[in-house]
């Protein structure tokens, strides 16, 4: 079993005041196994937080409270791309390497495996979401989404409109599931009753819609890869709106909207994490622990902003403390 | 089964085999592009995808593809070697992390060294070096 020493752990912490309304943020580095390549990350139910060890087909369990992390091998071949936690309090992976969905249970610690249909082919599975009625919905890269129904098993799988590109997926409070189109340049929404995918198209063309994530009032926030963009759509108005992120070649990989509405981004181009307040519409930068930490995902739960740096073996986090008003 | 033959006939005397694995099944390899496929054209000219084009990759000059964003790895790594020789693809594809420190391909590469072959033999039929 590979595990991180907690003798190890950085610190990085500081003050500051900016316009998205918090007072304070600490920033905090863990290092992880030697070549975890955490893909991406998820808060866990105990206070840990769980990560996707892409290069060690693993579960990676940090607990931020000693910095000891471990991981659980999920089978051969694995490479897990995605994970996050399920209703059950369980974590969900898509592994891309074994081409299924893969299930741990937090307490025993039991490995289950659900392999996606011969026929389908190989998928490249990316991302997950649990919808409000608890199915499971998922990408896979090369052209499919998908979904499992946790309580009898069953396994669907659909070919996405303009083929392949499916790669982040977020469901809304009211329950609508969306998925972004990498290569196809669009968002699109599943009717959850007919498995069928209809696609929106954001204003920049080829913007290359990587990454999708509903705030509380159900609206799309999307970050455009190639355009270097934050997007957002309103489904109730059917209005988009586009901001550039700033600096000179910017790559928005990541978005997330934390408890507070405000939308974090991952910008490749500068090599930092943003947040962006919807109400004054202005970004906040911070840094990441060492140049190309490459944060293709985050997660986060009330006052925790998660962050996997797969290109340093470390997760970051950044607590928020809201200002109060 | 051509690397099967080959392989067998290595025990021949009188006949000479360079590399049961070198020639690899272009067929087989086309399955095993799949794990390339959602960033990885090998169309002519067709360059909207995440990764760089890998027409006529066999050869080619390392980071090369004109208006691509290559990472400062492979930048570094075109500095090192010229061309994507069929011994570095084979070693960047079986693990691009260790081969390429920091490439930004979050791909964690094709372990069964036959798989491997049969994706170069194939990318091998997808046009020459320029």
């Amino acid at each position: 079993m590979l595990s991180a020493s907690p003798g190890t752990l950085a610190l990085l912490a500081f003050l500051t005041l900016t316009g998205s309304g918090y007072a304070q943020q600490s920033q905090q580095v863990f290092p992880l196994p030697e070549g975890a390549y955490p893909h991406d990350v998820a808060p866990a139910p105990d206070g840990k937080v769980w990560y996707s060890a892409q290069r060690n087909g693993a579960l990676g369990i940090l607990d931020p409270s000693t910095g000891q992390s471990r991981e659980i091998k999920l089978g051969p071949k694995s490479a897990p791309h995605g994970v996050i936690q399920g209703p059950d309090g369980a974590a969900w992976l898509t592994d891309s390497g074994q081409n299924a969905i893969v299930r741990v249970d937090p307490q025993t610690e039991k490995v289950q495996v659900w392999k996606l249909p011969e026929d389908t082919g190989y998928t490249n599975l990316n991302t997950a979401v649990f919808d409000k009625d608890g199915m499971h919905w998922f990408t896979g890269q090369n052209g499919f989404y998908g979904r499992l129904d946790p309580s009898s098993g069953e396994l669907k799988v659909w070919k996405a409109p303009r083929g392949r590109g499916p790669y982040g997926i977020t469901a809304t409070p009211e329950g609508d599931v969306y998925y972004a189109s990498l290569a196809g340049n669009h968002i699109a929404r599943i009717d959850k009753a007919t498995g069928e995918a209809t696609v929106i198209e954001p204003p920049t063309k080829g913007q290359g819609a990587r990454r999708v994530w509903s705030d509380s009032k159900g609206r799309i926030w999307v970050s455009e890869w190639n355009a270097g963009q934050l997007g957002l759509y309103d489904s109730k108005t059917n209005a988009w709106r586009e901001w550039k992120l700033p600096g000179d070649k910017p790559q928005a990989y990541a978005v997330y909207v934390d408890d507070s509405d405000i939308v974090w981004v991952s910008d490749w181009g500068a090599d930092a994490i943003l947040s962006f307040d919807p109400a004054t519409e202005q970004f906040t930068s911070y840094p990441m622990s060492e140049a190309d930490a490459n944060v293709r995902q985050i997660l986060g739960r009330p006052g925790e902003v998660w962050l996997p740096e797969s290109g340093t073996d470390r997760l970051m986090v950044i607590r928020t403390a809201r200002q109060s008003q | 089964m051509i690397r099967y033959l080959v392989a067998t006939a290595a025990f021949l005397p009188g006949i000479t085999v360079m590399d049961a694995r070198a020639d690899g099944d272009p067929v087989s390899g086309e399955r095993v592009f799949q794990y390339c496929y959602s960033c990885h054209s090998v169309q002519p000219g067709e360059t909207n995808l995440q990764g760089p084009n890998l027409h006529g990759i066999v050869g080619r000059r390392i980071a090369s593809q004109e208006g691509f964003s290559y990472s400062p790895a492979l930048r570094a790594l075109a500095r090192q070697e010229e061309r994507w020789s069929e011994a570095l693809l084979d070693r960047y594809l079986a693990a691009p992390y260790t081969a390429v420190p920091k490439t930004s391909m979050a791909f964690p590469g094709v372990k069964a060294q036959d798989e491997r072959a049969d994706l170069i033999a194939f990318l091998r039929t997808m046009g020459g070096p320029d």
